[in-house]
This record gives structure tokens, C-alpha cells and sequence, in this order.
């Protein structure tokens, strides 16, 4: 097992250290005069401290200003960053990293191990006050609860500057997915002198230091963030867009308007409007798959409902849904229908071959009828069940459609809208029968949803524990192949259905035609304007 | 007159303090938390931040720290949610950019309202009256919300002459200050119609008739003052109205205003944004009402403090 680990491991290096890199702009290719990229942002930017931001728009921000070890092709392969290639020990313990000698702070100063160090130390210091400080644990760094718990210092935590370019981390448990985790924004290395310097101000325009392709040139909050390219990035002789202007716009038909009207270059398309848009304008919309899922979790502890302890019960409301309704005709934008937990997309993820989903919606309500009649359901004695939801058009449309097909098999569903908070703070104290809930990968592998439904996961609003389960998810962990294991996982979960899967992520946008090097292929997004260039129309 | 408003100022300092004790406690009663998120987060990073944000203490202590931070440093304290931001920067950013377009389109609303109204009750039961109440009552059924996207797509998508969101200049002002005028304009120019027609019948119009003044001496001169005094009675929330009702503004036009903040710190429960907004917001209205009063007694010889 060892010896295939480490292969495995030397192949990723290889397969790093060969991969192209910045923007790869065809010979012949006239591009246009003005390299600037805008984009859209439903909110504003929360954060542009890498430590500190929780947010998917917050981090297509990071990903800009500063640079990890590692980066994401358009493919969503690992590509050099700050790291060149990496060797793991033989028990898969210890990874230690080449930094390129190359790298430099937008200030001029050189980027060393030692940056890494101290901001791993800060993600995890109980000082502080990460909300991601759990990502630590996550990447089974050394020593990380201890010191997020204040039980150690954070110089304890498992990761080492050997010398300027060579940087050291120790894991707890061996995670074959371990170098995807670093493309994360949490891990990117910040300045020192920099932060303590300024405190809190540190990342205001101007002030801010990074190691990106770019560096902040404003930020107006909830108007604009304007990033303008940095020369002191080791590769900017090979990036092309100049400046990249991201755009709050809090309304999402006000952003598809203002795209057309030519202010915007890539926008997200408002559900149910694809279709029209792909017809009129073919080269410019776009669906690619999106690392989320999107799921109706059933409280099955002791404070659910007593039906829903019940995996018959459980099993006809999964039944019952049509989950092609609800993609072909509420959503209309490329996702797709879910039987199971991990989204289709997710690298070196297979669906196992689950029943129900060769099944056709008739056969799955015959079934379903049956099950809820045997389980002592029916015209006489009907279920009535609550589903709560947060707050969203598409929310209440799939929740409407939702309850009249369980109508079909008898079932009474009473729907509660909440704002996000109480409907968060309903779920994790399991006040809720059936709950609205959608999980987003933190990388490109199916562990970071499986995890979720570990007894130990501390996400697992619904209570579901199973201890069949969970010894699955921990064999995975070692396993050469940990694909088997994912597959039972979830074949457990299709027998024990905690959750109704509903549907798998689509990212639905538009984008300018004469944009070049988004990624159309890597199911996390993860994009660099780096990799882009504009072309002349 | 003097005595009058320091007066009004002293009681403004405990109704301060009520709204800060009552918004306090109520924010603190709504379920959630601003660290609440769908990602449960482990007790120990929970209790990391809440003893960052001081929320680890008991809730009286909390309110006095707040309060004594407010009073003595005029300090709101770090955003919990925007966390490389106090509340002090964001206020500073985004209520210049809502007083901006609050100051204007309550000019406008009064000038082009006043105007609007004065010329449809002289003309009375005239096409220009009829025009006048036509589009002051569609303007009123039209909200701003409705509106907003309207002059986006007519002026920015179909004509191309103006941006359709952000704050960079003068020529983002004016969609902003149409959308948020126009109700508040049919307002007051229904207002000023009925009060006009009202003062127009009284026998000190009649008077200032029979001594020959010309028709617009009439109207400017003994006419108009008696005729504002239930339009100032309504400027007073209508520019409250206006500056806490810019969050619809703030959300189609992108503007970085004070207005969407507040709802933010709301769904997030950015306790310490919500407050200083409150608190902003509160002395606002203290402080038109009483412009308000002052205003009335300038106007109405009768009204003595």
C-alpha cells in the first residue's frame, strides 16, 4: 500500500511540474486592446484577508491577490503556484515542498517557507478567531484542535520552514487528496510584517501586500473591487488582462441586464431564464457542472419526527420526488437530477448503480405507495410533515412542487419559509423534520461530502448515525483506491436515505464572447485571471 | 424658541438610549447568531469568536460596554461580519453616498412636488390639472422597486446614456434619484394640490384679490406659506423615508449605500453594524423632526414654542 501511495504521489509531482502554466494565448491570436475582465457579485466581499474570508466569491477575489502552493488548471488539475513539486514520506505523514526562488511579495520581497508557516499559525490561533480555523483539522495538520483549542501554542502546529524554499507539513492521517486542499484560500501565505503593521486595516487598498498576479487597487464595499496587475509576480510576463474589476450588483436580473447593456463580462444566468438566453445568445451562455448538492435532510434523531424513524417512510418520500421536474422545468439551467449524495462531477468519483435511479417515476410511486401503506400510512391515518426552507425564489418553487408530489403518494407536506439564520439555527438544533440544505466541496474529491454524514462530522444536522457508515468513511481514509469505499458509503445511504438528493449543481452564466482561459472543465471553478486574456472582436 | 429646542434635544438623549437598550435586546432575541452559517462551526473556533467579539459576556454588560464605547470614543466597535472594517469605516463609506443621493432626490421631490401641485390647483379642473394628478397618482402606485429596474433596462440597455449601477460620478446619481424621488415627488404634489385649492377659497385670498394683485403675487405671496404647512408636516418622515428607504436603491443601483448595509447587518445579525445604524438612523429622525417643528413655527405665526 505504501509503495502504490508514493507512486501515486511522485505521479502527482510529475504531472505538476510538467502542466502549463499563466495565460497560453494560440500564435495568431489578436487580442484586444483593453485587458480588462469584469464580473459579477451578488454580495459584498465579506473579506481580503485569506484567513479570514468564508466565502466563494471572497476567495474568486484571494485567488488573484495572493498565490498558494498550488493552483487549478481549467481542468481542475494541480499546477504549480508558489510550490514547484512536492515529495511525500513513505507513510504518507510528511509532505515537504519546493518553493520557487522566484516569488515575490507585491512589495519586492521575496516569498519564503516562512510566510506559509506563520499563516497557517494565524489561520489556526485561537487569536485569530478564524471561522475557518476547522480547515486546519480538515488537512489533519499536526497538533491543529490543540491549538485551536488554545491547549498549545500555535508554533506547535505541524508545519516547519526548513530553509527559505523548502517547507515542511505534517498530517495526522494519510489524505491521498491532500495537495488539492491547498488550492483552498486559507492556506495562502500573507505577509507578516505587514499584517501586524496594520492590524485589521492590513487589507485595504493600497495597503495590502499579496503574492497574486495582481494587487488591489480599490475596494468600495458593496460597489466595486478593482484589482490591477502586479509586476512583481514571478510569471507576469505570461499574464495577459491587465485589470480585473469585480462588480456588486445585489439583484440578479439587475446583473443579467446590466451584461447585456455590455458592463459586465460573465454573470450568472437567474434560474428558468437559460434556455431563452442559450437560444439568443448560443455562444455565450453557459452550463458547467458546479461542486454542489442539493438535498432535502430528513431528522432522523431523537427529536424528529417519529415517521421519519422509519427508513420505509424515508425511502417513499425520496421516492416520490421526480427529480426530473425539478431541473427540467423549475431550474432549467443544465443541473442535474440526484439520486445520490457526491455530485456527478467530482474527480475519481463514480455513482455506484443505485436501484431507485434506473427506475422510471412510475415505478418509484408504486413503490413509494407501497412502502408508505406497509409503514401504516394511508387515507385513514395520513403523514403530515413539515419542510423548511430559507428564503429564495427557487427555494419556494422546487419546496411548492416538492409538496404536491408527495400529495400524490398521501403525504402532507406543511412548508415553512425562515430567513438563513433561523433556518441554520432550526437545523443545527434539529428543530426541523425535513430541511432545505445544499453542501458545496471544499476540493475536488468525494470525501468532502461523504464526511458529512460521519457520526463524528459535527454537520450532520439529521442525526443520521451509523456506525456501518462511519467505519466505511475511516477505511477510506487509508485505502490505496478509497473509490469502493465512497461507493458503499453511498450505497448505505441510498438504503438508509437520510436525505432526498434533489439535484447536482450547475454553474449557468454568461460569458462575453471575447473571453479566453475561464475554466469550462473543473467542476470547483476555481479561476485565475492570470489564465485569461480578452481577444480583439 | 432657543429653550424649545434644547428642550428637545435633552429628551432626544434618553429616547437615544431606549432605542439602543430596546434594538439590543431584540437583535439579540432574533434566533442565530452572526456566526450562524450552514457550516456549523466546532464549539472551540465558536468560542474563540465570540470571546474576539466580546459576545461571551452576560447581555448587561455587553449594553454598558457598547454603550460607554459610543459615548466616550463615539467607537461602534468592529464589524462582526465585514471583519477587516469597523462600523465607524462603514458608515463613513456608505452614508455620504446615501445622504448624496437622499439630499438630492428630496429636492427634487419637493421642488418639482411643490411646483407640480401649485400649478394644478391654480389651473384647477384643467387638462394640466388632470395631466398633474394623473402622474403624481401613477408615480405613487409605481414603486421604487418597480421603477428601478425599468430605467436600468429603458436607460442603460436600450438607449445606452447612462451606467446602470456603481458610484464613480455625477452621471450615476440620476437613475438612483429618479427612482427614489418620483413616489415621494406625487406625494407631496398631491399634497400641495388639496392644501392650495383649500387656502385659495379663504378670505384673505379673496382680499389680496380685490386689492388688484396680480394672480402670481396672489399665489407666491399669501397663497403658498399657508399652503406648505401640511407639506412640511410631511417632509419631516419623507426624508427619513427616503434615507432608510434607500436599501432598494442601494440593491438595483449598486450605489455602496448605508441602506443595504442595514439590511445586511439585519439577515446576517452583524450586531454591531445594525446598531450604529439604528443608532444613525434614530438620530436622523430626532433631528428632522425637530427641523420639522422649527420649521412649522417659522411658517405658521400661530405655532409659538
Amino acid at each position: 500500500m505504501r509503495q502504490t501511495f508514493k507512486l501515486a504521489a511522485s505521479a502527482l509531482a510529475l504531472s505538476i511540474a510538467f502542466q502549463a502554466h499563466a495565460a497560453t494565448v494560440p500564435e495568431g491570436t489578436a487580442l484586444a486592446e483593453d485587458q480588462t475582465y469584469t464580473f459579477w457579485l451578488l454580495d459584498a466581499i465579506k473579506s481580503m484577508d485569506p484567513q479570514i474570508n468564508t466565502d466563494v466569491e471572497g476567495s474568486d477575489v484571494l485567488r488573484n491577490l495572493f498565490e498558494g502552493l498550488y493552483n487549478e488548471d481549467g481542468d481542475g488539475q494541480l499546477v504549480p503556484g508558489v510550490a514547484t513539486d512536492h515529495k511525500v514520506s513513505e507513510d504518507g505523514l510528511t509532505y515537504t515542498f519546493t518553493l520557487r526562488d522566484d516569488a515575490k511579495w507585491s512589495n519586492g520581497e521575496p516569498v519564503t517557507a516562512k510566510d506559509f508557516v506563520y499563516a497557517w499559525r494565524r489561520l489556526a490561533d485561537p487569536a485569530t478567531a478564524s471561522e475557518y480555523a476547522w480547515y486546519m483539522e480538515l488537512m489533519q495538520v499536526e497538533n491543529a484542535p490543540e491549538v485551536i483549542a488554545g491547549e498549545m501554542p500555535p508554533d506547535r502546529l505541524g508545519i516547519t520552514a526548513v530553509d527559505d524554499h523548502t517547507l515542511e507539513v505534517r498530517i495526522t492521517t494519510p489524505l491521498p487528496y491532500f495537495p488539492q486542499m491547498l488550492v483552498h484560500g486559507s492556506t495562502f501565505p500573507v505577509l507578516q510584517s505587514v499584517v501586524e503593521e496594520n492590524g485589521d486595516d492590513w487589507t485595504d487598498a493600497g495597503t495590502l501586500v499579496g503574492n497574486g498576479a495582481y494587487t488591489l487597487t480599490e475596494h468600495t464595499l458593496g460597489e466595486r473591487v478593482v484589482m490591477e496587475k502586479n509586476d512583481t509576480y514571478w510569471d507576469s510576463d505570461n499574464t495577459v488582462l491587465t485589470r480585473i474589476v469585480a462588480l456588486t450588483i445585489n439583484d440578479v436580473n439587475q446583473g443579467l441586464t446590466r451584461y447585456l447593456a455590455s458592463e459586465l463580462d460573465r454573470v450568472d444566468i437567474p434560474a428558468g431564464q437559460y434556455p431563452r438566453l442559450k437560444e439568443e445568445y448560443p455562444e455565450q451562455a453557459v452550463s458547467t457542472p458546479y461542486n454542489c448538492s442539493y438535498i432535502y435532510m430528513m431528522n432522523v434523531g431523537e427529536k424528529g419526527p417519529e415517521a421519519l424513524k422509519d427508513v420505509r417512510v424515508r425511502k417513499a418520500l425520496s421516492y416520490a420526488i421526480d427529480r426530473d421536474i425539478v431541473v427540467d422545468r423549475i431550474l432549467q439551467g443544465g443541473q442535474r437530477a440526484a439520486y445520490n449524495w457526491t455530485h456527478w462531477a467530482v474527480a475519481g468519483f463514480e455513482r455506484p448503480d443505485i436501484e431507485y435511479a434506473g427506475w422510471s417515476q412510475e415505478e418509484r410511486l408504486t413503490k413509494a405507495r407501497e412502502l408508505l401503506e406497509e409503514a401504516g400510512y394511508g387515507p385513514d391515518n395520513p403523514l403530515n410533515l413539515n419542510l423548511q426552507y430559507n428564503t429564495s425564489d427557487d427555494h419556494k418553487k422546487i419546496a411548492i412542487a416538492a409538496s404536491q408530489m408527495l400529495k400524490g403518494i398521501g403525504v402532507n407536506l406543511t412548508l415553512d419559509n425562515y430567513e438563513w439564520k433561523v433556518h441554520t439555527d432550526r437545523m443545527q438544533n434539529q428543530e426541523f423534520d425535513l430541511a432545505r440544505y445544499a453542501w458545496c466541496g471544499d476540493y475536488n474529491e468525494a470525501s468532502t461530502y461523504l464526511d458529512l454524514f460521519t457520526s463524528y462530522s459535527g454537520h450532520n444536522n439529521g442525526e443520521f448515525f451509523n456506525d456501518e457508515y462511519d467505519q466505511v468513511m475511516r477505511d477510506s481514509k487509508t485505502a490505496e483506491d478509497p473509490l469502493p469505499f465512497y461507493q458503499e458509503a453511498e450505497l448505505i445511504l441510498a438504503d438508509q436515505m437520510p436525505i432526498i438528493p434533489i439535484y447536482h449543481y450547475a454553474n449557468v452564466d454568461m460569458i462575453a464572447e471575447d473571453i479566453r482561459g475561464l475554466p469550462q472543465n473543473n467542476v470547483n471553478n476555481t479561476w485565475y485571471g492570470k489564465d485569461m486574456y480578452r481577444v480583439a472582436e | 424658541m432657543l429653550t424649545y429646542t434644547l428642550k428637545r434635544l435633552a429628551v432626544a438623549i434618553p429616547t437615544l438610549l431606549l432605542l439602543i437598550v430596546v434594538s439590543f435586546l431584540l437583535m439579540h432575541a432574533a434566533p442565530g447568531g452572526p456566526f450562524t452559517a450552514e457550516r456549523e462551526l466546532p464549539p472551540q473556533v465558536l468560542a474563540n469568536l465570540n470571546a474576539k467579539y466580546g459576545l461571551d459576556d452576560p447581555l448587561w454588560k455587553q449594553i454598558l460596554t457598547y454603550v460607554w464605547n459610543v459615548v466616550t470614543g463615539f467607537d461602534f466597535g468592529p464589524s462582526f461580519i465585514y471583519k477587516d472594517r469597523t462600523v465607524n469605516e462603514i458608515i463613513a463609506q456608505g452614508f455620504p453616498v446615501t445622504l448624496t443621493y437622499g439630499l438630492l432626490s428630496f429636492a427634487v421631490a419637493v421642488v418639482v412636488g411643490v411646483s407640480l401641485g401649485i400649478a394644478a390647483a391654480v389651473r384647477h379642473n384643467s387638462a394640466l390639472d388632470y395631466a398633474a394628478v394623473g402622474v403624481s397618482i401613477g408615480a405613487q402606485v409605481l414603486p421604487n422597486f418597480v421603477m428601478a429596474p425599468i430605467l436600468v433596462l429603458v436607460f442603460t440597455l436600450w438607449l445606452g446614456w447612462l451606467p446602470g449601477g456603481g458610484w464613480q460620478g455625477p452621471e450615476y446619481w440620476i437613475l438612483p434619484v429618479v427612482a427614489l424621488s418620483t413616489s415621494f415627488m406625487a406625494s407631496i404634489a398631491r399634497i400641495t394640490r388639496s392644501s392650495m385649492l383649500e387656502v385659495l377659497t379663504q378670505n384673505h385670498i379673496r382680499t389680496a384679490r380685490a386689492k388688484g394683485l396680480p394672480e402670481h403675487r396672489v399665489i407666491l405671496r399669501h397663497a403658498l406659506k399657508p399652503a406648505l404647512l401640511p407639506v412640511i408636516s410631511y417632509l419631516g418622515p419623507a426624508f427619513v423615508g427616503m434615507i432608510t428607504g434607500s436599501v432598494v436603491v442601494d440593491i438595483y443601483f449598486s450605489t455602496g449605500g448605508i441602506g443595504k448595509a442595514f439590511v445586511d447587518s439585519a439577515l446576517n445579525r452583524d450586531y454591531a453594524v445594525m446598531m450604529g445604524v439604528t443608532i444613525l438612523m434614530g438620530a436622523l429622525t430626532i433631528f428632522f423632526n425637530l427641523v420639522v417643528d422649527l420649521a412649522y413655527a417659522w411658517i405658521d405665526p400661530k405655532i409659538r414654542y
